[in-house]
């Protein structure tokens, strides 16, 4: 097994690192998996890539009209999918249902507009490819990385050190309490979906480049629901870590066992991890009341 | 037009079944299965091979394949109903994966990702009818029974439920098998009715929509859960002049009754002669069964 | 009362739902009709018809010109419009709009507007049985176009088997028209060479420009890139060239890593890898090839035709594909121009196109009265010249017999056609 085997996981993980975290911060405050994530970053993704169809704009541009739209997005799925939900204090299997539905909805709106069509973001980079000594490195990867490292950073900074952070946190410890403290549990909420939808962006435009833009892009949030459990439900922190670890150990078997009998394997470790270390990784309990 | 009706009528019938066992799963016991389309694949494929290549007669087919996917059940069963409930849905899901990577993979018995053809046509609407008729009624003497009841606590409490003498893990394992059993069973039928099968109609997006039918019609009601299988799996077909708006349209739905009415269509109301009665006789509900589960 | 507004609520949509039929039966006539009202004149729609395309594919009918005479006779056109390969579907529904629109301009079929009505299979096998029987049945269509995916064509053939409507598709597998003893099944058509011609033009060229050791990467998933699979290989056998077990790569949706996936393949220094898989798929492979430092060519199906090229971005010099169109040919050449950027799949159009056409012709000759007797023309088809080749059909097989090929490649990102090549 060699390095390039574990570059390309540590690549490979580091997007899932964005879908989790998406995820995980919905979990986190509302604990619910918000199933409408993946179709967010594949609308987001689209919203860039027809607003500067053929204008030459780098990444970054992209990058900030995508989050900009994933936000949009997200706000806009809040109300219309999650608010009265939140505020008839159902239980979080509705949110469950009613977050695949909204990303049915999404989904079906991408068709409508690019079903018919093969869509692709023009190259961004100038050299693909970066070479230590003998491994590999894409050159969209590499930045792939450090844009969600910085992100990352930034969302943990805003969440363990700003007075919004606490408000979050507070909510997310328990709502009906920390609205009797004065917090406005709705404002918060939207906040959180901003800024998932931010990450959703981000995460679209990667993939985006990585496997061309298609409606079902998306379905790759999967992967992102699994780090984000292996991680440890709600936990930011663990859902990186699990998202990372996925990636690796998704590679190493597919370059051991190949596809298919790889996807078997990866379901057992996850279900024998899960039988041993149910909190998951970070060990955050999440109580739950079904 | 009548091979239309007669058409649709049989599809939706396969998918009441599914959504029969599901309702068990979701709406009684309250887990989340995202790979029950999985065991819907078993039964399909199971009772196919075991026709065409083992030259069994056809219902001993579907009983043996039937009981394949309980035994599989059980396995995946064992850790599912001991863990909380966000990881059933994972473990489910990833199980849907392995076993839609497995038929891709085993091409000399599945026929891979060609899919399995030659499966003799024998399931017409009388047969499925019937068969979702049996299966309804059974779910529903399943909820009246002592273990239906005791899916409802535990559904409520766990914690309590077992304070209460309830045997969560068994009570769970029997739901669970049960529910797979009606989906094995749905699969033999769909199988035998379209003659061909594919590995790739049985992701979790199928179970999901399910799971969707299920909340549609009223979680908490076995009546709303048919009901919501039969508009929900028929709708697509009324709006096919719409192409691909019918995603959105159908999606949209969902989500107005979610909104505006998060029990259900029907809420916790079921058909039976004495709700029947009270409906036309507009008596007012005794307190206690109007409050839905919120 | 809550409850009961509720069922009724519920029962109303069961009763649309029955009524579904009786609705969409009503559906051709409510569509054409305005329709042809918009379009009066000759000259309207004349110059933009044959090449465009339906933009969103909820447009199942362009306007259609009225011919002199009344009536009009009815198609299907049954493709994938939503899902997975709706790109594919969408290209074909083109293509045979956009021939369906010359004839009508040019005075229909015997005086009679030839009118095509596309049901959406979303790839979905259930759907396609229901779409199939939609089209048969309640609107009765004389023959359907049929879809390019051979799942879909699997899941109807059976069902076909009961009705009299001849379904000229693309499945390149030929069980989706041979039955188990051999025989054909009588609807059922393909009009473009076997997945086993494909393959073993595509091993037959490698081999001619003398490339000796080949990976495949190939989507285990995907019935297409399966039935690839073994035709290459065998032709490869044929001239004493085995590939190693561990150079045969399969992968599949789940599969995210392409690198990880060709790594073996790079490091065994092949001269070729053979990948006949979709086009997105294509895009990432031939990135991560490029990213890994491959320097060899890259074999793909029908699915690295343009706009794969556009997609990729970059030089794709390396790339080999087949196609069944001739852009040398000034027509072809002039009539892909014209769709170029609105049509994804622009081979998918012209089989689409010249599928159409075909059906004109074998309608004119048999009629629409016997369908035993439109059956047989189908299958007798004989020298067609379309877009794609010439066509002759083998009545046995219900698949075209001898139909050429044309490989490609590009220079940069222009495609460059290198030769034609017999089945």
């Amino acid at each position: 097994m060699s390095l390039q085997i574990l570059i390309n996981g540590i690549a490979t993980g580091s997007i899932y690192a964005l879908i989790a975290t998406g995820f995980a911060l919905i979990f986190n405050v509302l604990k619910f998996s918000n199933f409408s994530h993946g179709a967010t970053m594949t609308a987001s993704a689209f919203v860039a890539y027809f607003l500067l169809e053929g204008r030459g704009l780098g990444l970054v541009p992209t990058l900030l009209v995508a989050a900009a739209a994933g936000a949009l997005i997200a706000l806009v799925g809040e109300f219309v999918g999650f608010r009265r939900i939140l505020l008839n204090h159902s239980s979080a299997t509705y949110f469950f249902v009613s977050s695949i539905t909204l990303g049915t909805l999404y989904e079906g709106l991408v068709t409508i507009k690019a079903g018919s069509n093969f869509f692709n973001f023009p190259r961004f980079f100038s050299t693909p490819t970066i070479n230590i000594g003998q491994q590999v490195i894409s050159t969209s990867d590499v930045v792939m990385f450090c844009i969600s490292m910085v992100a990352l950073l930034i969302l943990a900074f805003i969440i363990q050190k700003t007075r919004l952070g606490r408000a979050l946190r507070a909510i997310s410890f328990d709502r009906d309490t920390a609205q009797l403290m004065g917090i406005n549990s709705t404002r918060i909420i939207q906040l959180t979906f901003v800024i998932s939808g931010v990450l959703a962006g981000i995460a679209g435009v990667f993939l985006g480049i990585k496997y061309t833009l298609y409606p079902t892009l998306g379905s790759l949030v999967v992967k992102g629901f699994i780090a984000s459990v292996i991680g440890g439900l709600g936990s930011l922190t663990g859902a990186v870590i699990g998202a990372v670890l996925l990636g690796v150990v998704e590679t190493i078997l597919l370059s051991l066992l190949g596809s298919g009998y790889s996807t078997i394997a990866t379901f057992g470790i996850m279900l024998v991890f899960l039988l041993f270390r149910p909190q998951g990784i970070a060990g955050s309990n999440v109580q739950e009341k079904a | 037009m009548s091979a239309l009706i007669s058409n649709v009528l049989t599809q939706v019938f396969i998918t009441l079944i599914a959504v029969a066992g599901v309702y068990v799963l979701t709406g009684l016991t309250g887990m989340f299965s995202l790979g029950q389309a999985a065991f819907m694949a078993i039964g399909a494929y199971a009772s196919g091979l075991l026709v065409i290549r083992a030259h069994l007669p056809i219902p001993l087919a579907m009983l043996l394949a039937v009981l394949l996917a309980t035994v599989v059940g059980y396995l995946i069963g064992y850790p599912v109903v001991r863990l909380r409930r966000d990881y059933i849905s994972l473990v489910t899901l990833g199980f849907g994966e392995a076993i839609a990577a497995l038929l891709n993979r085993m091409t000399t018995l599945t026929g891979g990702a060609s899919g399995l053809t030659g499966i003799p046509r024998t399931v017409g609407l009388g047969i499925t009818a019937v068969s979702a008729v049996i299966a309804i009624a059974l779910v529903a003497s399943f909820k009246t029974s002592k273990y239906g009841r005791q899916c409802i606590a535990l559904r409520g409490d766990p914690l309590a439920a077992q304070a209460m003498g309830i045997n969560v893990t068994r009570v769970k394992m029997i739901a669970f098998l049960l529910s797979v059993a009606l989906t094995a069973y749905s699969g033999c039928l769909y199988a035998f009715y379209m003659s061909y099968v594919d590995p790739s109609g049985f992701g979790w997006k199928k179970s999901a929509d399910w799971v969707i039918m299920v909340f549609f019609g009223g979680v908490n009601s076995l009546t709303g859960s048919t009901i919501g299988a039969f508009v929900l799996s028929g709708l697509p077909q009324v709006l096919r002049s719409l192409q691909n708006y019918r995603y959105v349209i159908y999606a949209v739905l969902v989500l107005i009754i979610l909104n505006f009415k998060p029990s259900g269509l029907l809420g916790e109301w079921e058909l039976t002669p004495r709700n029947v009665k009270r409906l036309f006789a507009g008596k007012k509900k005794p307190a206690g069964e109007n409050k839905e589960e919120v | 009362m809550k409850k009961l507004i509720a069922l009724l609520i519920a029962l109303v949509m069961v009763f649309s739902l029955a009524a579904c039929g009786s609705s969409g039966s009503s559906e051709p006539t409510a569509e054409t009709e305005p329709e042809q009202e918009q379009a009066p004149a000759e000259e309207s729609g004349e110059t933009e018809e044959p090449a465009e395309p339906a933009e969103e594919s909820g447009e199942t009918e362009e306007p259609a010109e009225p011919a002199e005479e009344g009536g009009e006779i009815l198609i299907g056109c049954l493709q994938d419009i939503t899902g997975a390969t709706s790109t594919l579907g969408s290209s074909v529904q083109a293509g045979a709009q956009a021939a369906v629109d010359e004839i009508n301009a040019n005075g229909g079929i015997g005086g009679k507007t030839l009118v095509m009505k596309t049901y959406d299979t979303k790839g979905d096998v259930t759907e396609a049985v229901n779409a199939f029987i939609t089209a048969v049945t309640v609107d009765q269509v004389a023959l359907i176009v049929g879809p390019p995916v051979a799942n879909i064509a699997n899941a109807i053939k059976e069902t076909a088997e009961g009705y009299d409507v001849p379904v000229m598709g693309f499945a390149l597998d030929p069980t989706c028209q041979i039955k188990e003893d051999g025989t054909a099944y009588k609807n059922m058509f393909c009009f473009q060479p076997s997945a086993t011609a494909q393959g073993t033009i595509m091993a037959a060229y490698a081999l001619q420009n003398g490339l000796k050791t080949f990976g495949i990467l190939y989507n285990q998933e995907n019935s297409y890139s399966v039935s690839l699979l073994a035709p290459f290989t065998d032709r490869l056998a044929e001239d004493n060239i085995t590939i190693d077990e561990k150079l045969i790569v399969p992968y599949g949706a789940a599969d995210t890593d392409y690198k990880t996936l060709l790594q073996p393949i790079v490091s065994a220094g092949v001269d070729a890898i053979y990948c006949p898989n979709y086009t997105q798929q294509l895009v990432a492979i031939e990135q991560a090839a490029a990213d890994l430092g491959y320097q060899g060519k890259i074999i793909t199906g029908l699915d690295g035709a343009p706009n794969f090229n556009e997609l990729y971005g970059a030089d794709c010099s390396n790339v080999y594909y087949i196609n069944n169109i001739n852009t040398d040919d000034p027509d072809t050449a002039e009539m892909a121009a014209a769709v170029e950027g609105q049509v994804s799949a622009v081979n998918k159009y012209f089989l689409g196109y010249d599928v159409v056409m075909i059906a004109k012709q074998c309608i004119e000759t048999a009629g629409l009265d016997d369908p035993a007797a439109l059956r047989d023309a189908i299958a007798n088809v004989s020298g067609f010249e379309g877009l794609t080749g010439t066509i002759t059909m083998d009545p046995a097989t219900h698949m075209p017999g001898n139909m050429a090929m044309f490989m490609y490649t590009y220079d940069n990102q222009t495609p460059v056609m290198l030769g034609e090549f017999a089945g």
